[in-house]
């Protein structure tokens, strides 16, 4: 009877369960991250929870790194970021095919039935944390603090923290994704942590505008050549769905198309 | 006047500059300091143009005593004047940094005084954001004609990039449209940096500074004099060559005087011409290609109607169809419709599988052009034969992406009558079109388009 598995929605809880999938010889149909709390699962399928353990998870990375390497532990990640419903199963098929090991060109070859699905969402998601560094926006709220909500479409806050850990190593700053209620609190003296926040009002209150917002937005519509205007061009670039985020497309009023 | 006032006009002024690239530095936060720099570099929004904003693009002052006639703040222009102080610039480029507006500072400056003068003025800036605010975002600082090598050396010493406009293609234009300047005094920052790059380049020892990491980089502006496309190429590769310049930038002449000297007030920028322009300058840095393959005396201007690499395609049949398995990368980039990153793909993969249709579908490479390009084995062997003069016309059916960005805002450029073979030049003179072989019927365009 096949599987269906329930894990903490973690890349860790994945890989726990993957590690407990092969030391059972469990037979899986599906997995539950327990984001998608409100899915119910078929009746004829049972649950089987797994633990998050450091341990098995770390223990499946090594084993992932030697068949394959580095990169592809990476790629795997990036596309389990994406949240997309059934990720779980297709990173499940790669590993199993890696690991049997029939085929020593199997690893790195993007052009498999396994690999190509991954490589394209991995894609996606890395293609979406990198426009985000530029499109966070702080605002400056008391106390010296400056906070920032975003609402990527892939779970990729953690791909980016690296990147404002380090150019603003030397400030206070709050990055809170609204959509899965978690932030990222930074502050000069320490390291990043990562806390949800299920209520963030009295965050995203914070964010207000000032003389600084007044400027930038100032800015934005005195460096646009009206003769060369291109409401197309822009959306293409600059997708709809980040600008309620965005401090200088607020004003703006949207270009009829 | 407060310092939203100057805003306004100074970026305004400043709008004309295309750069807006942050790329080419590599450089982690300083101890205690505020920001670094990332090679690939950051777009932080685009423009209503469209154009990628990744810096904060400003003037020092735009009181200039100069007098071009392509520029919006020419000595001869009745408009609101404004210079900002040193400390406006840094407080206003180290909050916006904060606040992930920008990637960095783009200072530039009309002449006011002297070359000297103003060149110490911007240095004074720049000094300050990197010594006193431990600034490590990006600079990119803009170089005035006639400054002294001294006050040079020091701006290379903080700012990532540099750049002097030539502006106009060539040196008669120049001194017609802007009597006060000349090519002599444009080359002669751009040589200085190439050669202390050259000289700080060799050995990266404890005592090198780390001189201008990103470069150089120049623009043109296109349709505002006569010259061709050709000879824009020719210098750009000069600049590429000889100064090693990382970039050259192409704006539309965007009219914004009445003179006589200039196409009138209500020219539309040549937004196509631009377009093919960037296209032809990205073959020549990332495709290899050199700018005498891609125009030379006999076809001096770029077709409009097609980009400059599926141009170059038709123009050499002898090198096509190309064997995707086989090919090495080089001509494979070459291919019309196959960019870096197919091209990538393709050569990543084919060690481990045959290219086949089917593997080009699943990777997501476009064949819509390239299918005419390219040999694979679910080609039947009798359509194996390439002819230029069946693919043209196929090409030249716009695509859906072309006409939402450059039909749509440039309907004056394009000819009005509908895009038949007859009524639009050829790239190609005539003797180049293959007759068909005895024996063999040419296919039919359907046959091709199917593959
Ligand atoms: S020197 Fe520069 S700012 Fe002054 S008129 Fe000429 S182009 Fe314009």
């Amino acid at each position: 009877m096949s599987l269906c598995i329930s894990y903490d929605s973690s890349f860790d809880g994945f890989l726990s369960a993957v590690f407990e999938i092969y030391s059972q010889h469990l037979d899986v149909e599906s997995f539950v991250p327990d984001r998608d709390t409100g899915a119910t699962g078929d009746l004829f399928q049972q649950n089987f929870r797994v633990e998050t353990n450091d341990e098995s998870a770390s223990r499946l990375r090594r084993a992932v790194v030697n068949y394959a390497g580095d990169d592809v532990l990476n790629l795997l990640y990036a596309a389990f970021l994406s949240e997309e419903p059934g990720v779980e199963m297709k990173i499940l098929a790669y590993l199993r095919k890696l690991f049997a090991g029939d085929d020593p060109n199997f690893a790195k070859n993007v052009a498999s039935t396994e690999m190509l699905p991954l490589y394209k969402l991995a894609y996606s998601v890395r293609h979406e944390a990198g426009g985000l560094l530029g499109m966070v926006r702080f605002s400056k709220a008391p106390g010296n603090f400056y906070v920032s909500k975003i609402d990527p479409k892939y779970d990729v806050l953690l791909l980016i923290e690296p990147h404002f850990r380090n150019r603003f190593s030397n400030e206070n700053w709050v990055i809170y994704d609204e959509r899965r209620k978690y932030a990222l609190l930074h502050d000069r003296t320490g390291e990043s942590r990562v806390v949800t926040l299920p209520d963030a009002t009295a965050l995203t209150d914070a964010i207000q505008s000032d003389s600084f917002t007044q400027l930038w937005q100032d800015y934005y519509k005195s460096i646009a050549i009206k003769e060369r205007e291109n409401p197309k061009l822009l959306r293409r670039c600059l997708p709809v769905r980040y600008w309620k985020n965005l401090t200088e497309r607020q004003t703006v009023c949207v270009p009829a198309l | 006047m407060d310092v939203r006032e100057k805003l306004n006009i100074l970026s305004a002024a400043a709008k004309y500059d295309v750069s807006c690239t942050s790329s080419g530095s590599r450089r982690s936060a300083p101890p205690r300091g505020l920001g670094d720099a990332c090679p690939a570099g950051i777009c932080h929004t685009w423009s209503s143009d469209g154009r990628c904003i990744s810096l904060l693009k400003i003037l020092l002052s735009n009181a200039c005593k100069y007098d071009c006639a392509y520029c919006a703040n020419r000595r001869s222009n009745d408009i609101p004047r404004a210079t900002f102080t040193p400390k406006e610039v840094i407080d206003l480029t180290l909050e916006f940094y904060r606040r992930n507006y920008i990637e960095g500072l783009f200072l530039s400056s009309a002449v006011v005084g002297s070359p000297d003068a103003t060149m110490e003025r911007l240095v004074k800036v720049v000094k300050e954001l990197r010594t006193v605010h431990r600034f490590g975002g990006y600079i990119h600082l803009k170089s005035i004609p006639g400054a002294s090598e001294k006050l040079l050396h020091e701006a290379g010493l903080y700012a990532d990039r540099t750049s002097v406009n030539i502006e106009v293609p060539s040196e008669r234009s120049l001194t017609y449209l802007a009597p006060e300047k000349n090519y002599a005094s444009v080359y002669a920052p751009m040589n200085y940096f190439a050669e202390r790059k050259i000289e700080y380049g060799g050995s990266r020892g404890r005592y090198t500074p780390n001189f201008l990491p990103a470069g150089q980089s120049t623009q043109m502006i296109v349709g505002a004099s006569g010259e061709t496309d050709f000879q824009i190429l020719t210098l750009s590769a000069g600049f590429y060559r000889q100064q090693r310049l990382k970039r050259v930038y192409f704006s539309g002449y965007v009219p914004v005087n009445a003179d006589k000297r200039l196409p009138a007030l209500t020219t539309k920028p040549p937004l196509l011409r631009e377009h093919r322009l960037y296209q032809a300058d990205w073959l020549m840095r990332f495709y290899k290609f050199d700018y005498d393959e891609i125009l030379d005396a006999k076809h001096p201007n770029l077709d409009l109607n097609l980009d400059p690499k599926a141009g170059w395609a038709l123009r050499h049949p002898e090198f096509f169809p190309v064997d995707l398995q086989t090919a090495d990368y080089e001509m494979i980039l070459r291919v019309p419709g196959i960019g870096v990153k197919s091209a990538q793909l393709i050569v990543s993969s084919r060690r481990y599988c045959k290219i086949r249709l089917e593997t080009l579908k699943k990777m997501g490479v476009v064949l819509k052009r390239a299918k005419y390009f390219i040999y694979h084995p679910d080609i039947p062997a009798g359509v194996r034969q390439f002819y230029p003069e069946m693919i043209r016309p196929l090409l030249l059916a716009p695509s859906k992406t072309q006409q939402l960005d450059l039909f749509d805002s440039t309907p004056l450029l394009l000819p009005s009558a509908p895009a038949t073979t007859n009524s639009l030049p050829s790239v190609f003179p005539s003797t180049n079109v293959i007759p068909a072989k005895a024996g063999i019927s040419l296919p039919k365009p359907h046959l091709l388009a199917a593959g």
